[in-house]
């Protein structure tokens, strides 16, 4: 009885410590996996979405291997500092703030903000930035931070909600807890296609790009992913994601 | 309908995230196990500065929130002393830390309702200390620690969901992951909350079972 315990006890423990090291020719990218369609997890649940097909390519011509990890969107940036992960290729909006702490592929994918509301609400995005309205965004995004700056500039009078993730922003104003919620416009056209939403348009924030973030140290990582990222848009295969994934080209 | 549906495609990958913390959940109790005993021994028997030690570190870790221990270990600890573990391996490590803790004080109290005559009574007869505390005292007090364990098993359980912001992918980190692809929010949550109802059950039956296997016919402890 005590020596099957121990023994189950050591297995479990040194299945937990096992694999504990990758190989050195293989790369991490940490992906958001709540961000469809750039990042998510499929019904068999494997990591999919836009950015992920995008950089199996990329390492397919690049020659290196690339195992995709949902990480939280909170500790993304700490992850790859820690060297949890290598780079980052979902849907990450390339920012002055950022661009201090991690280095930025080429810009891949220009993106707009968008407040999104019940698809039968009659409101405006003016009502929304000068009404007393509930908004709701997700945590640590650029839109959150860009909010709550002008908020203060502005005398803008809304009340700011945070999210773990845009998806759940989207279901509290299902709730009606909040009146709108603030977010990029492919994930939003993404909850329209599946949800009683709308788009009520964009609010003033100027467009973004999205890049692939490596540590600053990683010049030949982040080499590669350029590389890659300009073959691959110059490659018929990037207008056949576009059309998978249902993305707007502007 | 098509809740039912996300709920049926989704269930093989919400099983095999109860995989992921069980596995999580049975390392941080073996772990708990294998440095509360000792600590408990520590904290009854010991001299001042064992005692010492061992109510500076219950006190750090029942003071401290499981979710910066995770966030202090992983990015922090762990990589400053060069342990580069994966994210279960942490999250496992921390919990099990954590739960050291918690356990300590279970057995603490378990051996402390032991009557202390037992070990004199063991040193009259010539036993050792560490023998004592080993053949005598430690089986009774273990036995009786047996129900305040399996509430630390149910704390441990629900615990491990935080787990995820180290990127662990158990049961709630999969199933944000798939409402968020099919907006189907409440049937999914549903679907984890049934899930961690089955292991706390599963769990709980199992440790009755061990009280009921390892109980001593005809032994009243005191």
């Amino acid at each position: 009885m005590k020596k099957t315990l121990c023994l189950a006890l050591a297995l479990v423990l040194s299945l937990v410590f096992c694999g504990i090291t990758a190989a050195e020719t293989e790369y991490i990218n940490g992906i958001d996996a709540n961000f469809p369609p750039f990042a998510y997890v499929d019904k068999s649940g494997e990591p999919s979405g836009f950015d992920v097909d995008s950089v199996d390519w990329i390492a397919e011509k690049m020659g290196f291997t690339v195992q995709h990890q949902p990480v939280d969107w909170d500790g993304i940036i700490p992850n790859l500092m820690a060297k949890k992960i290598d780079f980052i290729a979902s849907g990450m909006s390339i920012t002055p703030e950022r661009a201090e702490k991690v280095d930025f592929s080429i810009p891949y994918w220009t993106i707009k903000q968008v407040f999104v509301a019940k698809k039968d609400a009659e409101v405006t995005v003016d009502d929304i930035l000068k009404g007393e309205k509930t908004l709701g965004v997700q945590q640590g995004t650029s839109e959150a931070e860009w909010l709550k700056e002008n908020a203060e500039k502005n005398d803008w009078k809304f009340n700011l909600r945070y999210y773990n993730s845009a998806p759940l922003a989207v279901e509290d104003v299902l709730n009606g807890r909040i009146d709108a919620a603030a977010m990029d416009d492919a994930p939003a056209e993404d909850a329209v296609q599946k949800k009683p939403v709308k788009i009520l348009g964009t609010f003033g924030m100027k467009e973004e790009n999205f890049g692939y973030a490596v540590r600053k140290e990683d010049a030949d990582l982040l080499e590669k992913l350029n590389k890659g990222l300009k073959m691959l848009m110059a490659d018929p295969y990037w207008d056949e994601l576009i059309a998978k994934y249902k993305l707007k080209d502007k | 309908m098509d809740s039912l549906i996300a709920v049926r495609e989704a269930l093989p990958y919400l099983v095999q995230g109860a995989a992921v913390t069980i596995t999580a959940v049975v390392g941080a109790m073996g772990l708990g196990l294998l440095i509360g005993v000792p600590m408990a021994v520590g904290q009854v028997y010991g001299n001042r500065p064992v005692r010492f030690l061992v109510g500076l570190y219950v006190w750090f870790f029942r003071g401290v929130p499981v979710l910066v221990l995770l966030f202090l270990f992983y990015f922090g600890l762990f990589s400053l002393m060069g342990l580069n573990l994966n994210a279960l391996a942490a999250a496992t490590l921390v919990l099990g830390l954590t739960s050291a803790a918690y356990q300590s004080q279970i057995f603490r109290g378990a051996i402390q309702a032991i009557s202390r005559g037992q070990l004199q009574a063991a040193k009259a007869l010539g036993m050792s200390d560490i023998m004592g505390i080993r053949t005598i005292i430690l089986p009774q007090a273990l036995r009786l620690s047996i129900p305040g364990w399996s509430n630390e098993y149910s704390i441990i359980l629900k615990d491990s969901a935080l787990a995820f912001v180290l990127g662990t992918s158990e049961i709630m980190a999969r199933t944000h992951f798939v409402a968020s692809r099919t907006y189907q929010h409440l049937p999914l949550y549903i679907t984890a909350g049934v899930l961690y109802f089955i292991l706390t059950w599963a769990g709980m039956r199992a440790l009755r079972q061990l009280e009921r296997k390892t109980r001593i016919p005809g032994y009243s402890h005191g």
